[in-house]
């Protein structure tokens, strides 16, 4: 009945009408406004600080710094390492080091902009250095995280190949530039509790983070998701909620904040740059036979998500390939750089790019077509990844080029520079070779009512109205004897985080669970066989307390072995192809993406309208990835240096979806919201060395880059 | 202070601003209008979006006190009683909302192109909202939605 249909987004009335509450627009009477004074040295020690011109601004109430932190003065969602306000030093560009609070906005960004900050600065470390013998941050070294995958002998397999291909692939840094700044809202409820609500991925590990900082129990904190306008990673970490915490605390009245745009670009993580040195072998029949890959990439001076980064780009180093021997290094290097932490795809945006270009390398070498290799290679059901996990089911990757193919055969030039790309990957789903489970409680409520409580981050890619569907069907009731009640750690339990494009197969396994507990319960009671009304059930139970029912789903999954990165690193994978048909303009190097054909396997297809815009919106994405974004520290600070793709650089996209059912997740559904950017930019960048027979080995490749090449060829020619 | 006097989404509107006031403050903090959003405030993203005599205008970048005696519209204009504009339904149904901070906008950059031209051109559509920026969607459900309501589009102006 809701599986497979194209439901409306639950959300979508609110927000057409202009009516949705997000984060930015929540008000409460008497409220007061708190800014951040941020460093604007990339690494110096804080000689002095000089608050008295702030607080000769008439309104400006508090200038709040580490001392006031009752607490733990550091965060981090994988590790404590980041403080919340600097104490005696500064590691990057935009570190907070201060709270102003004020009567209002003007008087509080007036008082931050009086304060006085004596720097000693410090040689700052701008280039990671993976030899560990030039100037470190940290006495303990510069190396953040170091992962491996080994599996079988690379040197035995290269010597074995008839062509090895070997470049160095680079990336920047990209900012998650969702349009809804960082924001949110703080006060003190009836119960003397501190409520926060907030633009937000993930509630539960935001109250975690607020208990350490002030030193009270979780039970005293309350955390709410706002209406929350884009994510993309950008929203894991802690941004403003420690601030707002704080505040409240201090001051025991509403604050509110709200981060300027250059505010956001300077203090949000980013996508990690990645320098990827890749070495493929093959066969003359295009068999590979080894993977060597070396990635060393820069983290900025705290961990955020970096871990997870490391590991997941190592696990997915040959791409969705199977490859009898591999050899894959990721190392993190701190520097004074922006922090780089979660963005869609975790590393792995980066790392397809290296991978498909190789592969096209590849398959020119020997003469082969670009699907060839990939069909030959392509894993499947029975094949055995990098870290030796069969793949026993739900692994459609060959199916997402079958669909494309017909449409790769065909393709025709239609003039010059136009040229015609590939691109794949897969993609574990959740986080890596960790516990990741989500809760969610099912509860017949108020006159029969429904009422689906969840934890899970709605943040625009339509978990809300997924989970609802999962839900609905288990129970088989009528969409309007449902409520969704999500994001209120008061009413929820904890969904984990929404990422890793995990919610679909996690939370809504959780949300099958639940419902299938009530299912059961509703059956005993007589509602499927004899009919009768949910309010007369609920009216002859309810005095024996609530009727809630849990759900719990945590993937099957393992660690993996230190030394050789082998295990069950996710229960199951997405895969996707896309095809990119471009037009380069030879004299200037400038690039139009026309046309993408994207097929992905998402186990199963819960709402196909809202996967169709899931991958519209990483093509998008995507095509930014390869051709125009590029954060650059000290200089981006408006969407003037930011270019991120308008209505005029989008391609028609054409949509096909494979369904080799998941086994575990629920009706068989994995996930795609990182799937959907993943494959993009590589496609892109290999349909530009078709159409102008350059080949490109750093992003973005914008017009001037582009240009270069071009030139560059002609010169050598 | 100033006392500036406009038309409202059709209601006469009289308000007293600061004299270099920002159209996008007086909606927001004054007039309690939230849908029009603030993503960058310096004229880059066209979250801000109002309509000003059915000309999409940057609200941050335009003075208060110059929309004296105009028309200014927001997303509030387009629903009457219950009834959601056919623009909004489209948007809906063809899934062109995903996290929604840009759709107000984006709903009165259709409407306006659809004021002037009943059955606009892809391309058509595509230029008139280059000037808003959506990172969630891709524009191409936005898109087809905008080109899905035109046939039904009606002026549902007071
Ligand atoms: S807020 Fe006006 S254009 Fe961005
Ligand atoms: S829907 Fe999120 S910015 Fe457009």
């Amino acid at each position: 009945m809701f599986i497979g249909r194209d439901l409306d987004r639950v959300d979508a009335l609110a927000k057409v009408l202009g009516t949705a509450g997000f984060a930015h627009d929540l008000r409460m009477e008497g409220m007061l406004f708190a800014c951040v004074v941020r460093s604007t040295k990339p690494h110096a020690l804080l000689r002095d600080v000089d608050v008295s011109g702030a607080y000769a601004v008439p309104g400006v109430l508090r200038v709040v710094s580490h001392k006031d932190i009752p607490g733990q003065n550091t965060f981090g969602a994988l590790r404590k390492d980041q403080p919340f306000l600097a104490e005696s030093r500064v590691r990057y560009v935009g570190e907070p080091i201060l709270v102003v609070i004020g009567e209002n906005e003007a008087v509080a960004r007036e008082g931050a902009a009086r304060v006085r900050i004596d720097y000693g600065e410090i040689d700052a470390v701008l280039e990671p250095d993976a030899t560990g013998k030039g100037r470190q941050i940290y006495d303990t070294g510069s190396l953040m995280a170091y992962k491996k995958v080994r599996k079988g002998d690379v040197e035995k397999g290269s010597a074995a190949s008839d062509v090895v291909v070997a470049h160095t692939f680079r990336t920047t840094w990209i900012d998650h530039a969702f349009l809804e700044t960082e924001a949110g809202i703080g006060y003190v409820d009836e119960g003397g509790r501190i409520v926060i609500k907030s633009s937000t991925q993930n509630i539960h590990y935001k109250r975690v983070e607020i208990s350490r900082l002030l030193a009270i129990p979780e039970e005293r904190i309350r955390v709410v998701q706002a209406t929350t306008g884009g994510g993309f990673g950008g929203k894991l970490d802690v941004t403003c909620e420690g601030f707002l915490a704080l505040a409240v605390h201090l001051l025991k009245r509403p604050v509110f904040m709200r981060y300027t745009r250059e505010e956001s670009f300077l203090s949000n993580t980013k996508r990690h740059p990645l320098s990827i040195d890749y070495k493929t072998g093959a066969r003359k029949d295009g068999t590979l036979t080894a993977v060597k890959v070396d990635i060393t990439g820069d983290t900025g001076p705290y961990a955020s998500y970096g871990d997870a980064v490391c590991l997941r780009v190592a696990v997915h180093a040959t791409g969705p390939y199977e490859v009898p021997n591999v050899w894959a290094d990721c190392k993190l290097l701190y520097t004074n750089n922006p922090v780089s932490g979660a963005m869609r795809g975790f590393g792995v945006p980066q790392l397809a790019f290296a991978h498909e270009s190789q592969l096209d390398e590849v398959a020119e070498a020997l003469g082969m077509d670009p699907i060839d290799i990939r069909i030959r290679n392509g894993l499947k059901r029975g094949s055995v990844t990098a870290t030796g996990q069969v793949l026993s089911a739900s692994a459609g990757f060959v199916e997402t080029l079958k669909k494309i193919e017909p449409f790769w055969r065909a393709r025709q030039k239609t003039k010059k520079g136009s040229g015609f790309g590939l691109g794949c990957m897969y993609y574990g789903i959740g986080n890596t070779g960790v516990a990741n489970p989500a809760n969610a409680l099912v509860e017949l409520g108020e006159e029969g009512r429904v009422i689906l409580h969840t934890g899970a981050c709605e943040i625009g890619q339509g978990s809300d109205t997924a989970l609802l569907q999962i839900a609905l069907e288990t129970l088989g009731v009528a969409r309007s004897d449902v409520l969704l009640d999500r994001g209120d750690t008061d009413t929820s339990k904890d969904a984990g985080s929404s990422s890793a494009s995990r919610q679909t197969y996690i939370s809504g396994k959780a949300v099958q669970e639940a419902a299938l507990g009530l299912r059961a319960f509703l059956d005993e009671a007589g509602y499927y066989h004899r009919g009768r009304a949910l309010g007369d059930i609920y009216r002859a139970t309810k005095d024996k307390g609530r009727l809630l029912f849990e759900g719990f789903f945590n993937p099957p999954a393992s660690g993996l072995d230190e030394a050789t990165g082998q295990g069950i690193p996710y229960a199951t994978y997405a895969f996707a192809s896309h095809m990119t048909e471009v037009e380069v303009e030879e004299a200037t190097g400038a690039c139009r993406v026309k046309q993408v054909h994207a097929a992905h396997d998402v186990g199963k297809s819960i709402n196909p309208k809202a996967i169709r815009g899931q991958i519209c919106g990483g093509v998008a994405m995507g095509v930014g990835l390869a051709l125009m974004e590029e954060f650059i520290p000290g200089k981006t600070a408006s969407f003037d240096a930011y270019y991120i793709p308008t209505s005029l650089d989008m391609p028609r996209v054409e949509v096909f979806l494979v369904e080799d059912e998941e086994p575990t997740g629920p009706f068989g559904a994995k996930g795609v919201g990182e799937p959907a950017l993943i494959p993009q930019a590589a496609s892109v960048v290999n349909a530009v060395t078709d159409a102008v027979g350059v080949h490109v080995y750093e992003l973005p490749c914008h017009v001037e880059r582009l240009k270069g090449l071009i030139e560059s060829k002609k010169t050598t020619k | 202070m100033k006392r500036v006097g406009f038309t409202l989404n059709g209601k006469t509107t009289t308000c007293d601003v600061e004299e270099n006031e920002l159209l996008l403050h007086t909606l927001r903090e004054r007039l309690s209008i939230a849908s029009v959003k603030e993503g960058c405030s310096i004229g880059e993203c066209g979250t801000c979006t109002v309509l000003i005599d059915n000309e999409p205008c940057y609200a941050c970048l335009t003075l208060t006190a110059k929309v004296e005696g105009r028309d200014v519209l927001t997303v509030e204009y387009l629903a009457h009683a219950d009834l959601l504009h056919p623009l909004q339904e489209s948007f809906i149904s063809h899934g062109a909302v995903q996290c929604g901070f840009c759709t107000p906008a984006m709903l009165l950059v259709g409407y306006s192109l659809l004021l002037k031209h009943r059955q606009p051109t892809d391309e058509q559509i595509r230029e008139a909202m280059s000037g808003n920026l959506c990172r969630c969607t891709g524009y191409v459900q936005i898109i087809e939605a905008i080109k899905d309501a035109a046939p039904v589009f009606i002026h549902s102006g007071s």
